[in-house]
Parts: C-alpha cells; sequence; structure tokens
C-alpha cells in the first residue's frame, strides 16, 4: 500500500478537505502539523520546495494543494 | 430541461441552492469544488445570528445543511452560457445544461501584484492565504501588501505567529474597519510602510526579500514571507461579451439582481455592488433564486 503523508497547517481549509478525503475513501495517512513540528516542515521545504500547505506526499511523488485528480490517479481511486 | 442552474458553490450559490432544494425545483449546482471565500475566512464577527465562527466551522456547518436538503454539488467547471430561443444552455467541460433562468455566483479571485518574482515565488513565501500558509512563518520576518481589510486581518492573524510583519501600503493612509486599524497601529511587531509600491520579490530558492519604491527612492527589505492583499478580481471571464460587465469586470446587476439578459441572475462578489460580506452574499442568492422563481411562474403564464 502507498504511504501517505499531509502536511498541513489548523487552520488550512484545503488540508483539513484533503484529511476529510483521504478518511472518507478510508487511506491511512500521517498528519503532520508544520505550523509546530519542524522537523516536518523542514523535510516539507526540502523535499517540495514548497512554503505553502497542504503538500502530500504519496510514496515519493509530491502533490501541491488539495489536487484531487493526481491523488486519485495515483492511488487509483474511482 | 432544467429551471435553474446555479454557478459557483460559495456563500451566494449554497443559498440559491437551499432555497431550490426547498422550492423543490429542478436544478443543479455547478462548481469547480464545494466552498467559496467563507471557507478561507479566519473569524467571521459580524453575522446576525451567530456571535463568532471561523470559516473552517462555518463550512461544516454549511456541509451539515447540503446533506439535509440533500444539495450535491457537480464538478463542474463552466466555460460559456449561450442562449437559444427562450432558454439557455451552460455550457461545461463535462457536459451541457439546458436550462430556464441561470444564477451566477462564481465569486472573486485574489489580484495579483504582478511583479518580478511573484509567479515565481508562489507557495515558495509568496502567499494569498495567510489563514492557510501563515502559521509556516513562525518565527520569521513576512511583509504584508494591502491597505484594506483583508491585508489587515492578515496582519492581525500573523501578530502571534511571525516575529515582525511590515505592512506595506500604497497609500498614505490604512482603509477599513477601525478597531482593525487601532489594533495595528497600537501593535509594537508591526511597521507600517505608506506610499510604497512594491516592485520586485527576491530570493534563491525560497524568498528572502522584497523591494519597494518609496518617494523615488528604491527600498529593500529582508522577509520570509509575502503576503499579498491587494483587493480581488470577479471570476467572469466565461461571461464576457454575453453578459454587461462594470469596468471592473462585475456583471453589472439591478436591485433585484437580474443582470443585463432576463431570465440570468448574479449574486455575490462576482456581482455589482459586492461589497465581500457574507451576509451580503447570501442575501443576493436567496433573492436572485426567489426572482428567478418568479420568472419561471411568468414564463407559464
Amino acid at each position: 500500500m502507498a504511504k501517505v503523508k499531509v502536511f498541513s497547517t489548523p487552520t488550512c481549509p484545503w488540508c483539513t478537505k484533503a484529511k476529510d478525503y483521504f478518511k472518507e475513501k478510508k487511506i491511512e495517512f500521517e498528519a503532520k502539523n508544520v505550523a509546530e513540528d519542524l522537523e516536518a516542515r523542514k523535510e516539507m521545504v526540502e523535499k517540495s520546495g514548497q512554503m505553502g500547505v497542504p503538500v502530500i506526499m504519496i510514496d515519493d511523488e509530491v502533490i501541491v494543494g488539495f489536487n484531487k485528480s493526481k491523488i486519485d490517479q495515483l492511488l487509483k481511486l474511482d | 430541461m432544467y429551471d435553474t442552474i446555479i454557478i459557483g458553490a460559495g456563500m451566494a450559490g449554497m443559498t440559491a441552492a437551499i432555497y431550490a432544494s426547498r422550492k423543490r425545483m429542478k436544478y443543479e449546482i455547478l462548481a469547480k469544488e464545494f466552498g467559496g471565500q467563507f471557507m478561507i475566512s479566519g473569524e467571521i464577527l459580524n453575522y446576525p445570528g451567530i456571535v463568532e465562527t471561523t470559516g473552517t466551522e462555518l463550512s461544516k456547518t454549511m456541509q451539515k445543511q447540503m446533506q439535509v436538503n440533500n444539495i450535491k454539488v457537480k464538478e463542474e467547471y463552466v466555460k460559456q452560457i449561450k442562449k437559444q430561443d427562450n432558454h439557455f444552455i451552460v455550457i461545461g467541460e463535462n457536459q451541457q445544461y439546458e436550462t430556464k433562468t441561470v444564477i451566477i455566483a462564481t465569486g472573486s479571485r485574489p489580484r495579483k501584484l504582478n511583479v518580478p518574482g511573484e509567479k515565481e515565488f508562489t507557495n515558495k513565501g509568496v502567499t494569498y492565504c495567510s489563514i492557510c500558509d501563515g502559521p509556516l512563518f513562525s518565527g520569521m520576518d513576512v511583509a504584508v501588501i494591502g491597505g484594506g481589510d483583508s491585508a489587515m486581518e492578515a496582519v492581525d492573524f500573523l501578530k502571534d505567529i511571525a516575529s515582525k510583519i511590515y505592512l506595506i501600503v500604497k497609500a498614505d493612509k490604512l482603509k477599513g474597519h477601525e478597531y482593525l486599524i487601532e489594533n495595528i497601529k497600537s501593535n509594537d511587531k508591526v511597521k507600517i510602510i505608506y506610499n510604497a509600491q512594491t516592485t520586485e520579490i527576491i530570493g534563491s530558492k525560497l524568498v528572502n526579500g522584497l523591494k519597494y519604491k518609496k518617494q523615488g527612492k528604491e527600498k529593500s527589505i529582508n522577509v520570509q514571507g509575502v503576503i499579498i492583499e491587494i483587493g480581488r478580481n470577479p471570476s467572469t471571464d466565461f461571461v464576457k461579451g454575453f453578459l454587461k460587465l462594470d469596468k471592473h469586470g462585475h456583471i453589472q446587476i439591478d436591485c433585484q439582481t437580474q443582470t443585463s439578459v432576463p431570465g440570468i441572475y448574479a449574486a455575490g462578489d462576482c456581482a455589482s455592488g459586492h461589497e465581500y460580506q457574507y451576509v451580503i452574499s447570501a442575501g443576493q442568492g436567496a433573492m436572485a433564486l426567489i426572482k428567478a422563481a418568479r420568472y419561471l411562474a411568468s414564463l407559464k403564464k
């Protein structure tokens, strides 16, 4: 099974939407709060080059924003 | 043939859909996704009947309300509307919809600065959503660009997160709610720079500074975050040439939300007279739907 990580901040609505979507599809994911977890923030910036949330990692693929079609494609949903 | 097609699922579109659903009309609500500006709003303190809420909270309540009223937002990006005989064809990316009336509630999107570095560093320190990305700037120095309510709300949100906040204002004063202006002026962390025109956002992999012009002189500051809040543009490109727009691109409506084409109504931030207030968008959404229903009744006569 693919390893899914969601890098988010508590106030970011699109992050909540992304996490809700994974829950709805019963996909396990690791949630990283980059507002507090500085290690996670570093990982996100290094791997994605991004300073914007959400960043979603599915195995080695980096998705910026809640890009539903990309998620569906990588996880073969729908 | 639909009674109405609602385009957009923010505050105005959702309100129209609630009314359409309760009136048992044959309708669809089309949007790229559920949720408009209210979703990314921080505190909401001026909605009658609600003392205090947040965008996220309101959006959750709204989703519950959608279930209760059996509203399903259809994922569709609308490209064009055409008139045919005495009805309309709404042309989406996936499908076409024949309908007797249309309600346009497509809202607006953030205005861009159009300076070098802005596009390159978007999501690399440049953001248009302070409550989304703001917490990433904890302990950093940031610049907020703009001089209105949204810019001041961004500063207010960041005041416990960032270590220093520059507010870059093009005019010689702040414009907006008095309580916000007072809040910001009295905060030691905030430095307001007036009469300043941002000219460039600089950095390497991520943002590390910003250049601006003040009284003919170019100056620069070191910041790791740039939050742009300089107003919004209506999302109305798809009706250009079909409906009458005002000079800023908002759909021209009369006091009954009717556009220049009878049978087509517009509500919320995409329409003229917008004030970026949830209660106004909701009110206009309700009015647009009711007026559309009256128009339908007049067709049957």
